[in-house]
């Protein structure tokens, strides 16, 4: 249960992630309050710091709060993926040259390791490692080092919450560790979730310290062993490792809400249509066939009409040929439409994947080779000229009708960074 | 999402090597997997290297023209002499960063345009330094 290994444990985290990805390719935004909306212009989840400071709420409806950005010149954007996935991209990769391990948590986090011989001074690794992403990306990070996991997470906290910490904090390295974790509520723990927390507050468990001193017996009988682990990570043991190669995929998956709810059976296979494109165009980048082949749709979470569907198919062959897939979505959407719903939202899942490296055929239902050999040419030139010229240069007949449930994105910025056609202009 | 190959990764079709049509096998079939990428010879910071398009003249003389595409490589700290990418009154502008009575001014490599002074600018920012411009001569 516990790993020896005398490597320090680092959470990095970029501040205010996307609307710095936004500020630093568009000169007109420095210094400006940002604010991104989420898929669909929905509500607000990401605010520079400037936002902030004018107190706009995460999680507020656009539409409620609309006048008031106005009144206040802020600027409001749609979120952006193809900005946000490539600066992560270019962080991720220049974190790796910095550290031993690293784990890719989220879009703009990760959890990395370092070695800590002979008690080493993590700082300057830590505020050169800073001002390296800060030249690079023009984005700037929180660095917080502990023996572990969920003692690096807690550091990364009050590197943000305490004023003279400079982005940094070494909880490995602190004199009154007490008083640092006294300031950690239980719900800022990494790995305590609602019900533990409604538990730790029935107990009178308030902070980290707490937690770390809490009666070992009385967590492993309520929280079992995942509550054990947590308990000897605040204490300074290492449990978790780092996963580097989290990534095999299980599935692939491609879904979107819709601008207007949808009630026609033809505007639903169009989007579901789509998004089978897309998601065959994944998983031939990274080498994968799927065997199970699933729809699914959805009207609104909350709504009083609540309906969910979903339908699959499974194939003898695993196959990465549009083609093959659309015939089979199309006629899934058949079985998942239902005329008396709206749906709000609607998505493919490529499952049970298998690397198109290792195929084997299956002896039944054979295709003949030069049959598949044609069809994955006609495939890779596709996905070759799309990436060259912009995407969907060469798409599907279905989805080129009129699209009346494409996602809102009214407020979208340009692909400065990964599209050629939409880069940056230099004026002056 | 692979981080790391999503778009590191290089596109070769070597359709030699997968043509569908009998007959003799090319000679040259073994050797079509090596191209000439510039990006690997143009870039070598490939993380921090960004692309930006040119409109007007203010560097015609340092060869830089209108609509020519630049390439930036935010990593490298900019010296008097270079070719600096600059945030500047909320729009990207492109001049040489120099010096003169020991200070640093940005020039403009065109008579007709104006150089910039740090002084009478609050918010100025050195972007990043131009490593490459590309022109189409078509």
């Amino acid at each position: 249960m516990i790993i020896s290994s005398n490597d320090a444990i680092a959470l990095i985290d970029a501040n205010n992630f996307y609307a710095s990805c936004e500020q630093n390719i568009n000169p007109n935004l420095r210094n400006k309050a940002v604010v991104i909306l989420s898929n669909n212009d929905g509500c607000i989840i990401a605010r520079s710091p400037e936002a902030r400071a004018l107190k706009i709420k995460m999680g507020t409806p656009y539409f409620k709060i609309k006048e008031k950005l106005n009144k206040l010149d802020v600027a409001v954007l749609s979120s952006n993926y193809s900005l946000y996935g490539d600066m992560s991209r270019r962080l991720m990769n220049l974190l790796k040259n910095y550290c031993e391990e690293i784990e890719i948590y989220s879009i703009d986090e990760a959890f990395v390791s370092i070695s800590r011989a002979n008690d080493k001074n993590l700082y300057p690794w830590a505020r050169n490692i800073r001002s390296l992403i800060y030249q690079n990306l023009g984005i700037t990070i929180t660095v917080g080092i502990g023996e572990n996991k969920v003692r690096a997470k807690i550091a990364n906290n009050l590197a943000k919450n305490i004023d003279y910490s400079a982005g940094i904090f070494d909880l490995a390295r602190t004199r009154n560790e007490n008083n640092y974790l006294k300031r950690i509520s239980v719900d800022k723990i990494w790995g305590v979730g609602k019900q533990t927390y409604n538990w730790l507050q029935s107990k009178g468990i308030k902070n980290a310290k707490e937690l770390r001193d809490m009666e070992e017996n009385e967590i492993t009988k309520k929280l079992g062993i995942s509550g054990k682990r947590l308990q000897l990570e605040l204490k300074g043991y290492k449990c978790l490792p780092i996963e580097k190669n989290k990534k095999s995929k299980k599935e692939i998956q491609v879904s979107r809400s819709f601008g207007t709810p949808v009630t026609k059976l033809e505007d639903l296979t169009q989007a579901l249509a789509t998004h089978a494109i897309k998601a065959s165009e994944k998983m031939r980048s990274q080498n994968l066939q799927s065997s199970n082949i699933r729809v699914f749709a959805r009207t609104r979470k909350y709504s009083s009409q609540n309906y969910q569907r979903s339908a699959h198919r499974k194939l003898i062959n695993a196959t990465d040929d549009t083609n093959s897939i659309l015939k089979i979505v199309v006629e899934l959407s058949k079985e998942i439409y239902n005329p008396e719903y709206k749906f709000s939202k609607a998505g493919v899942l490529m499952q049970d994947l298998t690397n198109s490296k290792y195929l084997q055929q299956s002896v039944i239902n054979y295709k003949s080779q030069k049959d598949l050999k044609k069809s994955a040419i006609l495939m890779r030139t596709i996905d070759l000229l799309n990436k060259r010229f912009n995407n969907n240069a060469i798409t599907w007949a279905i989805t080129k009708t009129t699209k009346s449930w494409t996602m809102n994105k009214n407020f979208l910025s340009r692909s400065s960074t990964t599209d050629i056609e939409q880069i940056p202009t230099i004026v002056k | 999402m692979d981080l790391f190959n999503s778009t590191t990764k290089r596109f070769r079709i070597p359709l030699l090597n997968d043509s569908v049509s009998a007959g003799f096998p090319s000679p040259a079939d073994d050797y079509t997997e090596e191209n000439i990428d510039l990006n690997e010879h143009l870039i070598s910071n490939p993380f921090s290297t960004f692309f930006l398009r040119v409109k007007g003249e203010s560097m015609r003389n340092a060869g830089i023209k209108d609509k020519d595409l630049i390439i930036v490589d935010k990593s490298l700290i900019a010296k008097p002499g270079d070719i600096v990418i600059a945030m500047i009154d909320g729009e990207f502008t492109i001049k040489r960063l120099s010096i003169k009575n020991d200070e640093l001014y940005l020039k403009a490599e065109n008579d007709n345009y104006p150089d910039f002074s740090f002084k009478n600018h609050i918010d100025v920012q050195i972007w990043g330094v131009v490593i490459y411009s590309i022109h189409s001569y078509l």
